[in-house]
């Protein structure tokens, strides 16, 4: 069979569970985790591909598909549907002589080189699918080209009193890395990987069979495949990158990066018609606001009835708030029902959860010290009962 | 399903006024984020009908755009799918007159369906329909024709382009044309009918060839009165929405806000109204904004308030408007300290800031496609 010749594919790495997310990843992958009122995670790294000319997209997936897939479908929401290319989910399979779950990000491309090979790319991107950002791909792969690289990572730019939660690429003057340093106790640069990577395909065909056959390797990218090509001394050149991105792997980042949405300070805009991020929908009405009901500051996707209060917060599709609610700094998840008289304050409500009348979800930070505060989460398809509190930080 | 469906787009063109300048009357905008159209199509896509022929007359751009690779209506398939109809010269017909002359540039369609059935439907009666249901009254009752039809609400002297006479044995014993009902709860014509395809095929060459035109005078009634063909009727008993006009088009839209019932009949989730996907981001209520019974579409800004009105996609309202009674439609701007009282916007419509618009309830002020105001 024919296949035509792609510069340039690439591979989304959407298997992971995302456990610091707890209830809201118990049956679900964290790429598929609801974002912004009608986005999941994925739609970013998905619609940047579109908004690059990147149209082959490889997505493996691991942990909990059966959602995801279901999402992804066809690909059709983000165009991603061409006679050659398109969005293709990679599980890991079972062969003819060994069956295995991808054991590392590494590994993962790996077991997938035939999937690659058939489009002969000159060079690979590799992604992952728990990142919030908008990125113009084509431009790193320009870079990367420009400075005849045979690995280009993209970096961000981040506070010096920050930088020990990252992996900190240390620079050259010209831009090349000469040492890589996950979480390092003392940072000598403040260049933050985002797990972004572009490679020239022959190259990282050549490390990964190297990996492969390495028994004490865990298959990783930034552990073991980029570490071994800068003790190699190949051509590695960092492209920074100006913009937002957010790491949405943890419950106070998700919810940060939702708050983000409605600051226009915080660089994270969806509204720009030259690049847009599609997602799929599902044919809601249109929302419906009724008498008496204040709305401040807020998001409210299509398909939600609003009869309370909405302050600072993000009220996804489908919603229905009933009257006498007062809902503030909050994400509120597909399809969720918050029934009358309940009070939400700095919390996310999962989706298709229920919170019963008069209950009483998540507080503000006053009153409370640092380390007793936190969001207070409501699980997917959890229902709170009536005249219940869950209390700052819980997790139900 | 063994039923295709044929559509008219641009039937009734000519009471809609300006708002059909440019546009077939299929492709009005309605409720927020819909066309009329997107009604029909998806009642018949939820019913299985796959092989739908939409009929066109002129104007039909923007059908064509707002429908693209009809994948939304989950008819971007093998076997089936919407086909638009244009007219074409025949040397017999032109631009059609009547939907049995419309009828007549969708023969070569009709005639290489391999279903025994078609559904005929106009696009101005919205509502949420199983044709499955109504084909099944039609082969149990063994009749020619069957006319979709609902019972008129309490304003008789409306006239309806069809009403149907029924003795309590559900049997019709009349059949009438473009005449008032006479009293509450009668049967009036939905603008669906239910026919077998190779007869209806025939009724059209037939009619075409004696130069008839009207497809209910000419035919429905005219073989029923001379006891050519049998009629039975099936009576739709959710919520019906019937645009005649600018007047009820406007009322139609503005009746989405108060009427639960239709809402939740013309909504329902397990028979969804599929319509074109934009990729709007949801809608953004800024500071001052006082959104109160509304219907409000993915991709506004708003910053003004607002009261028993329906917004379409991406519309602006820039702080201290007030918008009362009125229907804005996709792409709209409206400028700070605006006052918009019973009005209908049509598409990228911009009010500065300050003007005021105040129509009438019974006469809306209706300002065309991409004016400034």
């Amino acid at each position: 069979m024919y296949h035509k010749k792609k510069e340039c594919v690439a591979m989304l790495l959407a298997g992971g569970q995302g456990s610091r997310l707890m209830v809201l990843t118990e049956d679900t992958a964290k790429p598929a985790v609801p974002f912004g009122g009608k986005y999941r995670i994925i739609d970013f790294p998905l619609s940047n591909c579109v908004n690059s000319g990147i149209d082959t997209v490889g997505i493996l997936t691991q942990y909990q598909p059966l959602e995801l897939n279901d999402y992804i479908g066809n690909g059709g929401p983000w165009g991603l549907t061409s006679n050659f290319g398109g969005a293709h989910i990679l599980p890991p399979y079972s062969k003819s002589k060994n069956s295995e779950w991808y054991k590392g990000t590494a590994n993962a491309i790996y077991q997938n080189m035939s999937f690659i090979e058939r489009y002969d790319p000159e060079y690979i991107l590799i992604l992952s699918g728990d990142h919030v950002y908008k990125m113009d791909y084509s431009k790193m792969l320009e870079y990367h080209k420009a400075k005849k690289a045979e690995c280009t990572i993209a970096v961000l730019d981040v506070p010096i009193e920050e930088a020990s939660r990252f992996g900190i690429m240390n620079l050259n003057k010209d831009g090349s890395i000469y040492e890589f340093e996950e979480k390092p106790k003392v940072p000598k640069s403040t260049k933050a990987s985002m797990g972004i990577y572009i490679f020239n395909w022959k190259i990282l065909k050549k490390y990964l069979i190297e990996d492969e056959e390495d028994k004490k390797s865990s298959k990783d990218f930034g552990k073991n495949v980029i570490p071994h090509l800068l003790g190699d001394g190949r051509k590695m050149f960092a492209y920074l990158f100006e913009g937002y991105w957010k790491d949405v792997g943890t419950i106070d980042s998700l919810w940060q990066s939702n708050m983000d949405l409605l600051n226009p300070d915080s660089g994270l805009n969806l509204e720009d018609p030259t690049f847009k991020i599609y997602a799929r929908n599902y044919a809601n009405p249109s929302s419906f606001v009724c008498k008496g009901s204040l709305i401040e500051n807020s998001f409210v996707a299509e398909g939600c009835t609003v009869n309370g209060n909405i302050i600072n917060s993000i009220i996804s599709t489908g919603c229905y708030i009933e009257k006498g609610t007062q809902i503030e700094n909050s994400v509120i998840m597909p399809n969720t029902r918050i029934e009358e008289g309940s009070l939400i304050k700095y919390a996310i409500v999962g989706e298709e959860a229920t919170i019963s009348n008069n209950s009483k979800v998540g507080d503000d930070p006053e009153g409370y010290s640092n380390s007793d505060w936190g969001i207070a989460v409501v699980g997917k398809g959890k229902t709170v009962d009536p005249d219940t509190v869950v209390k700052v930080k819980e997790v139900i | 399903m063994n039923m295709a469906g044929v559509i008219f787009s641009n039937l009734f063109d000519e009471y809609f006024g300006v708002l059909t300048k440019n546009r077939t009357v299929a492709s009005l905008p309605f409720g927020g984020r819909y066309r009329f159209i997107d009604f029909i199509l998806s009642n018949m896509s939820n019913s299985n009908v796959t092989n739908v022929g939409i009929i066109t007359k002129y104007n039909y751009n923007s059908l064509m755009d707002h429908l693209e690779s009809t994948s939304e209506w989950d008819f971007n398939r093998k076997n089936g799918g919407v086909f638009i109809l244009p007219p074409f010269s025949t040397g017999i017909t032109t631009l059609y007159h009547g939907k049995l002359e419309a009828l007549f540039s969708a023969i070569e369609f009709l005639e290489k369906l391999t279903q025994e059935y078609v559904v005929l439907s106009d696009s101005t009666v919205l509502c949420n329909i199983d044709y499955e249901d109504a084909l099944d009254t039609h082969l149990k009752s063994g009749k020619d024709l069957t006319v979709i039809t609902h019972r008129v609400p309490s304003n008789c002297s409306k006239k309806y382009a069809l009403l149907i006479k029924a003795d309590d044995n559900k049997n019709v014993t009349d059949l009438i044309v473009d005449y008032p009902a006479m009293e509450d709860g009668e049967l009036a014509g939905m603008g669906m009918y239910i026919m077998e395809r190779v007869q209806l095929i025939t009724a059209i060459k037939d009619a075409i060839a004696k130069g008839r035109h009207h497809l209910e005078k000419d035919f429905f009634q005219k073989e029923f009165n001379e006891g050519k063909i049998g009629v039975n009727y099936y009576e739709f008993r959710g919520s019906v929405l019937c645009n005649t006009n600018i007047s009820s088009y406007y009322d139609n839209n503005l009746r989405l806000i108060t009427d639960e019932k239709l809402k939740r009949d013309l909504f329902d989730a397990r028979r969804p109204i599929f319509t074109k996907i934009r990729d709007e981001v949801p809608t953004y209520y800024g500071k001052g904004a006082q959104p109160d019974n509304c219907l409000i579409a993915d991709g506004c800004r708003i910053f003004g308030s607002l009261y028993n009105s329906v917004l379409f996609r991406e519309v602006k309202i820039g702080s201290g408007a007030i918008v009362k009674n009125s229907i804005i439609m996709q792409g709209s701007e409206i400028g700070e300290g605006c006052v918009i009282e019973n009005a209908i916007l049509d598409k990228n419509v911009t009010i500065t800031p300050g003007v005021k618009l105040t129509g009438a309830r019974n006469a809306p002020i209706i300002i065309e496609k991409g004016e400034i105001v």
